[in-house]
């Protein structure tokens, strides 16, 4: 009877989309592994969390919550310890989280402390049997490895997923909603002393656009980013960067597409000045049309993209936007 | 301060998809021809920022690595860099050791390499883009560990504050001595080894343990690893013509419109 737990993430006062996609693959796994599914969240008790719980719950034959204020600001020992009370609670034999930046830490913590088995960034998991199997690109994406968790001695297995790897659940009732009492332990070797937050692009959040128009090192200077920005505003749409932007520091690491940046679940994603390399499209989830502009015409974008332009982005993209701005009245 | 920096050989990230070979047999990637392996990029950025810290505040730099006999050549590297002393860690059991025996065994490395205030990883390595050993180490050695870190503001006694990158920005986090940070690429650029770093490097004294140096009792492995495939992508993109530019530009306008994208 153990099931399998997915673990929604609260963050920036609403529920990550990402987490639907997680309860999606893990509804998949309950079935096949003929074991219940349950939801946890974990936050600060109000506002978000609630509407989280309510955009969270459908499916669940639990949906356990852990509400301490302890959790209103991110980090790993809280998550840690507040998951783990989840674990002991539901006893799963396997447990699922999307992978964002938090869990990149707080899982692999967790994953240490009770000594089990974990595989993060998978891009699908299912059953074999007993045992738990998950693809999980490597090498930044050139090649893809298939990596099984048995379920004999480890408990709970663990893994974290890719957004833009699985498709949304359909409805789902409601499942019952368990509140669990936790003690925060403290942490007497991490204070948290502020967050800071980034000078961001105005429009939608990278992980919830419908269209992202990216730039990278092809832009030249920062000071050409503004074609991005007009582009991105003439579609309505995220802006997005490659890494040299910035660690350049050209724009917020909070825009970086790609394996150790943001995974994007978009219905088009136009890439100006990128060249293509694996790991910056392991981030665009494989659904999205890409429209790429790059004045290589060999460039490595084109392999991937629906739609090339072989030109200067200096060029081209002033008319796009132009041509844009007409279409959308 | 005593900082150990871990690095790992790695086939190098930038090999073209189509250049890329695997042994099936030994369920692994290998570099080839004419492209050879490097240091991963992440350490590299461990170890400038080991490398500032010193000059900052005294104190000696250990290069740790776990591999094969060929992983001498990255500890080199890290000794041209300015590493003061290295060690490798490689016996032909530890080959297929998953992430939490690999993260044992470098703490069990790291203990008896003497006593040290960090611990600088990178943030995760560009071959498995695993991202968990640092964590294992951490808890093997039983200190805290933060990543991804994007700088360090200040250390004064025993305490270091560093700042994580967030979704949205960062958090400013103030951690206890000793601890372990997953270092990320913005953090700084690596710099080449010197000439007379190079030249120093193939003299250097690597310290090699083995199993019998390093008695720690692995456990069953927890993941597996039952194949490596290649992902090959050889699609076309359609390419919008247009005398110029400017008439692409709206001509690209238009097909996504047609498309229904936009
Ligand atoms: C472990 C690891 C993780 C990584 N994670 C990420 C990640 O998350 N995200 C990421 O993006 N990268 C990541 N990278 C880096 C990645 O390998 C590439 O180095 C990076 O994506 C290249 O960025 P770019 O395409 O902007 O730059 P470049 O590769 O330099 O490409 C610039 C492109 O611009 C074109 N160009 C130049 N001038 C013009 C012009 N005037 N008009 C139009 N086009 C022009 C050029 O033809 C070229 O194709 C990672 C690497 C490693 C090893």
């Amino acid at each position: 009877m153990p099931g399998i737990l997915v673990i929604g993430e609260v963050a920036g006062g609403r529920l990550l989309p990402a987490s639907l996609e997680a309860a999606a693959a893990g509804a998949a796994l309950a079935k096949s592994f003929g074991e219940p599914l349950f939801g946890a969240l974990m936050g600060d008790a109000g506002g978000a969390l609630d509407s989280a719980t309510e955009a969270f719950a459908a499916g669940f034959a639990t949906l356990y919550l852990v509400e301490h204020a302890s959790l209103h600001s991110y980090t790993a020992h809280a998550h840690a310890s507040a998951a783990q009370a989840v674990i002991n609670a539901a006893g799963p034999s396997v447990v699922i989280c999307p992978h964002t930046l938090r869990a990149r830490e707080w899982v692999p913590c967790l994953a240490a402390a009770i000594d089990t088995g974990l595989i993060m960034d998978c891009t699908g998991v299912a059953a074999d049997g007993a045992d738990l199997v998950a693809h999980k690109p490597v090498l930044g994406g050139g090649v893809v490895g298939e990596f099984v968790i048995r379920a004999k001695p480890i408990a709970p297995r663990i893994v974290t997923l890719r957004s833009g790897a699985s498709a949304r659940a359909a409805d789902a009732p409601n499942a019952k909603v368990e509140r669990l009492p936790f003690e925060a332990t403290a942490n007497d070797r991490v204070t948290l002393l502020e967050e800071i937050a980034a000078q961001t692009s105005s429009g939608p959040k990278i992980s919830d656009a419908k269209i992202v128009v990216s730039g990278g090192r092809g832009l030249g200077s920062p000071d050409n980013w503004h074609h991005i920005e007009a582009a991105a505003s003439a579609l309505g749409a995220a802006v997005g960067c490659s890494r040299p932007v910035a660690d350049s520091g050209w724009v917020n690491s909070s825009h970086q597409v790609g394996l150790s940046g943001n995974s994007i679940n978009a219905e088009l994603y136009v890439a100006i000045g990128i060249s293509g390399a694996v790991q910056h499209l392991a981030g665009i989830n494989s659904s999205a049309v890409v429209a790429a502009i790059n004045t290589d015409a060999q460039a490595d974008i084109f392999t991937r993209a629906k739609y090339g332009v072989a030109g200067d982005y200096k060029e081209v993209l002033p008319a796009f936007v132009e041509r844009v701005r007409q279409l959308k009245g | 301060m005593n900082i150990v920096v871990t690095v790992k050989q790695v086939a190098d990230p930038n090999i073209p998809p189509s250049h890329i070979q695997l042994d099936d047999e030994a369920k692994r990637i290998i570099s080839p021809f004419g492209i050879p392996p490097v240091m991963n990029g992440y350490d590299a950025n461990a170890l400038e920022e080991a490398l500032r810290l010193r000059e900052a505040h005294q104190g000696k730099i250990t290069a740790i690595t776990l591999g094969e006999e060929s992983s001498r050549d990255v500890l080199k590297r890290a000794v041209a860099m300015g590493a003061n002393t290295a060690v490798l860690l490689s016996d032909p059991e530890w080959l297929h050791a998953d992430s939490a025996s690999v993260g044992q065994l470098i703490a069990a490395g790291i203990k008896k390499s003497g006593p040290f205030d960090l611990v600088l990883c990178g943030r995760q390595a560009s071959d498995t883009d695993g991202g968990q050993v640092l964590h294992w180490i951490a808890r093997y050695l039983d200190i805290p560990v933060i990543t991804p870190v994007v700088k360090i503001d200040a250390v004064e006694g025993d305490t270091i504050t560093v700042q994580r990158l967030t979704d949205d920005g960062v958090q400013r986090l103030k951690v206890k001595l000793p601890a372990l940070l997953g270092v990320s690429s913005e953090m700084n650029e690596p710099r080449l080894p010197s000439m007379r770093g190079l030249m120093g490097a193939g003299r250097a004294m690597i310290a090699a343990w083995k199993k019998k140096d390093i008695p720690v009792e692995l456990p069953a492995p927890r993941v597996e690893l039952r194949k490596l495939a290649i992902q090959i992508r050889d699609s076309k993109a359609e390419m919008i013509p247009g005398k110029t530019g400017a008439e692409q530009g709206a001509a690209l306008a238009d097909k996504l419109r047609e498309k229904g994208l936009i």
